[in-house]
């Protein structure tokens, strides 16, 4: 037990105080999504036609929108939706790219040669316009901005993990595995994907980062989140049109999406340097 | 490996990019909600008309034929009609593709007159404040929804201060006739010096918010191998000689590093067909994603999707260029190219 707490002092003490402000940052952003709905006062999904359009006060912290409802009170509830769906995006899109990773691996050399053949041409398309695409089929909802960006966000992944995972087959704990009969499957389901993901943890922190600004671009067009939703892109689509008098009621989701993509992008610097030591300095 | 079998690899993966482009634009246009012929037609079309439609896009044919006859009318050029303006995708796309491409050339420029001197100051002074505060910098930029600040930027230039206009291309009665497209180049053309002006204050705003992300992952890349070339051996010999970190930096560390930087502004460029979707609806502008995003909000599926297919090839066209500019600038990737082309 001891020995357990020791150790895991040492690793923390592995971190400059900036890195740990960031890791408690993303925590508490986290945290918010998390528990937001269920602090937030039920007067946020309806109008109050007497407190429209206030600029920011003591009552309203970041002032109130065109229904005279609190707009702090909508960011910390919509942060549920707003980071919820971005994970979920970055989560489809990983498992699809697993997938696609370990089937070319496994599979035979032409297998492997379609499989990256498609990765590349999911990579040279612009993903914004075939995600708009999509999500314009399905009809306009978060459901179809998140299965847009599913289904056109896994070739990096798959790329990236595929070369990897090919590197990880060399080494001699595989050829071990393999002189102990273990099945094809469970060596790369238990044995050689494993051993190959922690490339993607720093991948990971920049898609969420990356994720969460598309996602709000998606909700602005109008084929994502739809107003009234406390989706932060959704939030911004909706008070547009009286920015000129009410300038807050933009800025504020805006903002509320610039912290947690920040927050996600120091996060990767921070993973990537860990991982790869001469970059520190 | 010849420099020609190189390119023609290259035109031999875009072919197959479009390709694959045009399967899922087909397979997107069978997955459209209600009759096929009744949605190309129009909602207000007559059984007549319905029958019309079915019979031009040979919707009675089994699927693998309506597939070929698909990628048959994409060949010619035909990427379907617009319901709501009844007038072919492509012919109102070409019309405002250069609109996009002068929002584009500007923003780029701008992006790396940006991003080249703070990656220059920041490699410098490594370690420093300003490489503390530019770094900052750059990854907020990089986080910043580009519709978001466009709009801040309208309001508080725009709106509060007055310095910029705010949406549009050119003031009321203030523009040169219509000869490229480009409002700025098409002032220039009539040697109308105000127009010129007019056009260049509409562009200033949009071209700076589309710089901003640009210039962030320009900066990282060359500020990242600015340092990793200022780290290697390369460096030593001139640092015995005597010569100062800014002769370094400029005369020895920036000529290294600039191959992954000009890539990187190649596959950048050819993303911002597709960022262009947010800058041109959030400036009222005319351009490819003004068009897309307006044929989503009218509800216009056919011209979204000629309209994606219509990216696609803008994109892989861009990408392309770009790849045969690398290849030319730097012959080291030639070999570079080589190896991970053959595996």
């Amino acid at each position: 037990m001891t020995a357990g707490l020791q150790t895991a002092i040492r690793r923390i003490a592995r971190f400059s105080a900036y890195e740990l402000t960031v890791f408690a940052v993303v925590v508490a952003l986290f945290l918010v999504a998390l528990v937001g709905p269920l602090l937030a006062p039920p007067s946020i999904y309806t109008s109050n036609m007497l407190e429209t359009l206030m600029p920011p006060s003591a009552d309203h912290w970041l002032g109130t929108d065109d229904q005279g409802r609190d707009i702090a009170w909508r960011l910390v509830a919509g942060a549920q939706l707003s980071l919820l769906a971005t994970m979920l995006v970055v989560i489809l899109y990983s498992a699809i790219g697993m997938l696609v990773a370990t089937l070319a691996t496994v599979g035979p050399r032409w297998a492997d040669e379609l499989l990256m053949r498609i990765s590349d041409i999911g990579l040279s398309l612009p993903g914004l316009v075939v995600a708009l695409g999509i999500a314009t089929v399905l009809g306009p909802s978060l459901q179809s901005g998140i299965i847009a960006l599913a289904l056109t966000g896994w070739p990096m992944t798959a790329r990236i993990l595929r070369t990897t995972m090919r590197q990880t087959m060399e080494q001699s704990f595989v050829e071990g595995a393999t002189v102990l009969g273990v099945s094809r499957t469970r060596l790369m389901l238990k044995h050689v994907l494993p051993n190959s993901l922690d490339v993607l943890i720093v991948k990971w922190a920049g898609d969420l980062s990356y994720t969460m600004l598309i996602l709000a671009g998606l909700s602005f067009i109008g084929v994502g989140a739809q107003p009234p939703s406390p989706e932060w892109g959704a939030m911004i689509s909706g008070a547009r049109s009286y920015t000129s008098i009410a300038w807050w009621a933009v800025a504020a989701p805006g903002a509320a999406i610039v912290i947690n993509a920040v927050a996600f992008a120091l996060l990767a610097d921070i993973l990537q340097v860990h991982r790869d030591p001469s970059l520190r300095s | 490996m010849s420099y020609l079998r190189l390119v023609g690899q290259r035109l031999v993966m875009m072919v197959l990019t479009l390709w694959g482009l045009a399967t899922l634009v087909f397979i997107m246009i069978k997955l459209i909600p209600g009759d096929e012929a009744q949605v190309a037609a129009g909602a207000g079309a007559t059984a007549e008309q319905v029958a019309q439609v079915t019979k031009r896009l040979g919707l009675d044919q089994p699927i693998p034929l309506q597939y070929l006859n698909f990628l048959g009318r994409l060949l010619r050029g035909d990427l379907g009609t617009s319901v709501v303006s009844s007038k072919p995708v492509l012919t109102e796309l070409a019309a405002v593709l250069p609109s996009t491409l002068e929002l584009m050339v500007f923003a780029s420029i701008l992006g790396v007159l940006l991003a080249f001197p703070a990656a220059l100051v920041a490699a410098t002074f490594r370690g420093k404040v300003v490489d503390g505060v530019s770094r900052l910098v750059a990854v907020m930029g990089g986080a910043m929804p580009t519709f978001w600040l466009a709009l801040m930027l309208q309001y508080f230039l725009g709106s509060v201060l007055r310095i910029t206009p705010i949406t549009g291309q050119h003031s009321f009665g203030v523009s040169a006739p219509s000869i490229t497209g480009m409002p700025t180049v098409d002032a220039l053309l009539a040697g109308n010096l105000s127009a010129f002006f007019d056009a260049l204050a509409y562009l200033i705003l949009p071209a700076f918010v589309f710089a901003v992300p640009f210039a962030s992952q320009v900066y990282r890349i060359l500020r990242a191998t600015l340092l990793g070339v200022l780290a290697s051996d390369l460096v030593l010999p001139v640092l015995a000689k005597g010569a100062s970190t800014r002769r370094i930096v400029l005369r020895h560390a920036l000529p290294n590093s600039l191959a992954p930087t000009v890539s990187l502004i190649g596959t950048l460029v050819g993303g911002m067909v597709g960022g262009a979707i947010l800058i041109e609806t959030v400036f009222a502008r005319r351009g490819v994603g003004g068009y897309l995003a307006n044929s989503v909000a009218l509800k216009d599926t056919y011209a979204v999707l000629g309209a994606v297919m219509f990216v696609g090839v803008t994109v892989c066209v861009v990408n392309l260029v770009a790849d045969i500019a690398t290849l030319m600038l730097d012959p080291r990737v030639r070999g570079t190219q080589f190896r991970s082309g053959a595996k």
